[in-house]
């Protein structure tokens, strides 16, 4: 059974630390909902082989927020697979910093690494800075980083609005659309369908 | 008859990033036509369908277009959306994250909001759903799929014509609808333009090839090339190109 947790930045404690043994499965996910603005700094540990961490993030930051997340994933022995996908929606003249270290040790082979953090900006004034990190110190892994700051996609704004769908409306829909696959980790569906409301909710009032 | 007009294009100069694509186009279109534009690569036949249909990077830099009496130019793409334009897009877009259904039911109340109707009840538009996908011979499993997220090109261009069904439009303007088509797909897209057309619609056909023209077929082709129209005709028109090629007009 993979345990799941889910924290919420700035009303939840978070952990700083996580160790995981052999075989154990981990599927973590952090929120930063509108008006929250803290440091996160999460140290990962894959001690034992088999062992699995998924970890999701989405952050909506449209004020003034101040966010920063530091994430470090340690690799120490092989055969561990670690994911992250980081989604973010940030605009007002909020600042976001996005630190994600992949640490991968000198023996820790087979492993697979895995880490992703998107953005959106929907001002000139937000700033997003993305740094991922890769240290990897074993010949025979997989692992792959990505980040992109992009504003909303133009086709798909125009797509919708052609089918009578007003601006908002389709803003809307992108920004939820963006965030689905992260939110889809929630594995009770009464507790995702909460989510996912308490998200919309939040989503309309940045529009 | 002045009111049979559904578009009045008049001197129409439009471009994208500073360059000027259509170099004065003039057209008409009364109720019940169906009007082809041809033409080669380069001709202006897709900028005129985004110009149509409001595509934010294209500018107007001079002319006019009526839509039934109004300016379309001062319209937004939702505004000529609900007030009866739809375009089938040529490349339609993915949206990741989006299903069928709430695209449809967001698109559609839309235009009945924007008519002073109420949204439609749960049941009423899962059974209007149910009907426009048959009617585009969709399995019901497509509804929960997201927009467009690993279709093939067949399913992409059906789903236009899925929506096309769902918000039943005054004047429908199929980009290139034919391209990546086979010839069954081609016969579901064709046969659903047909059923929609009416005495009280008009429909413009953007296309390449004849292909397409056969199996709709239009009143006028026009003939498009460096951003004018060189020729208007009869449907014999299809066929001279065929022959000739355009270069042989």
């Amino acid at each position: 059974m993979t345990d799941f947790r889910i924290y919420f930045a700035g009303r939840d404690d978070i952990p700083g630390e996580f160790t995981l043994g052999r075989d154990e499965k981990l599927d973590l996910l952090l929120v930063a909902l509108p008006g929250v603005s803290c440091s996160i700094a999460l140290h990962i540990t894959l001690e034992g082989e088999g062992a699995e961490v998924n970890l999701g993030g989405i952050y909506l930051c449209p004020g003034n927020e101040r966010l920063d997340i530091s994430v470090t994933m340690e690799h120490k022995v092989g055969g561990c697979i670690s994911s992250q996908d980081f989604k973010g929606i940030v605009g007002g003249t909020a600042q976001v910093g996005f630190y994600g270290r992949i640490v991968v040790a000198h023996d820790a082979q087979k492993t697979e690494a895995y880490q992703a953090d998107h953005n959106i900006l929907l001002t000139d004034t937000a700033k997003v800075t993305t740094r991922p990190q890769l240290e990897i110190y074993a010949d025979d892994v997989k692992c792959s980083h990505g980040a992109t700051v992009g504003k909303l996609d133009e086709d798909a704004q125009f797509y919708m609005r052609s089918r009578g769908i007003p601006e908002a409306e389709a803003r809307f829909l992108q920004m939820v659309s963006f965030l689905a696959p992260v939110l889809a980790m929630v594995p009770d569906e009464t507790r995702r369908a909460e989510l996912s409301e308490q998200l919309e909710t939040a989503v309309r009032s940045v529009l | 008859m002045a009111n049979d007009i559904i578009l009045k294009i008049s001197g129409l100069h439009a471009g994208i990033e500073g360059k000027e694509i259509l170099r004065g186009i003039d057209l008409e279109i009364r109720k019940g036509e169906i009007h082809a534009f041809m033409g080669p690569n380069g001709a202006g036949k897709s900028t005129l369908s985004s110009v149509l249909a409001g595509k934010p990077q294209y500018t107007v830099t001079s002319g006019s277009i009526e839509y039934m009496g109004r300016d379309l130019l001062a319209m937004s793409p939702e505004e000529r959306s609900v007030a009866g334009i739809f375009m089938s897009f040529q490349y339609p877009v993915e949206i990741p994250g989006v299903t069928i259904t709430n695209f449809m039911k967001s698109a559609v109340n839309a235009h009945r909001r924007a008519k002073g109707q109420e949204e439609l009840k749960a049941g009423d538009f899962l059974k209007l759903m149910k009907e426009k996908m048959a009617f585009v011979q969709m399995k019901s499993e497509f509804s929960k799929r997201e927009v467009n997220v690993g279709f093939s090109g067949g399913e992409k261009k059906r789903n236009e014509i899925f929506q096309m069904a769902m918000l039943d439009p005054v004047l429908s303007i199929l980009d290139e609808t034919d391209s990546g088509l086979d010839v069954d797909a081609l016969r579901i897209v064709a046969n659903g333009v047909n059923a929609l057309h009416t005495p009280e619609k008009a429909s413009i056909i953007i296309t390449h090839y004849q292909r397409l023209l056969e199996y709709i077929v239009p009143d006028i082709v026009h003939v498009l090339k460096e951003g004018r129209i060189v020729k208007t005709g009869g449907r014999e028109l299809v066929n001279l190109i065929e022959e000739n090629g355009y270069d042989g007009l």
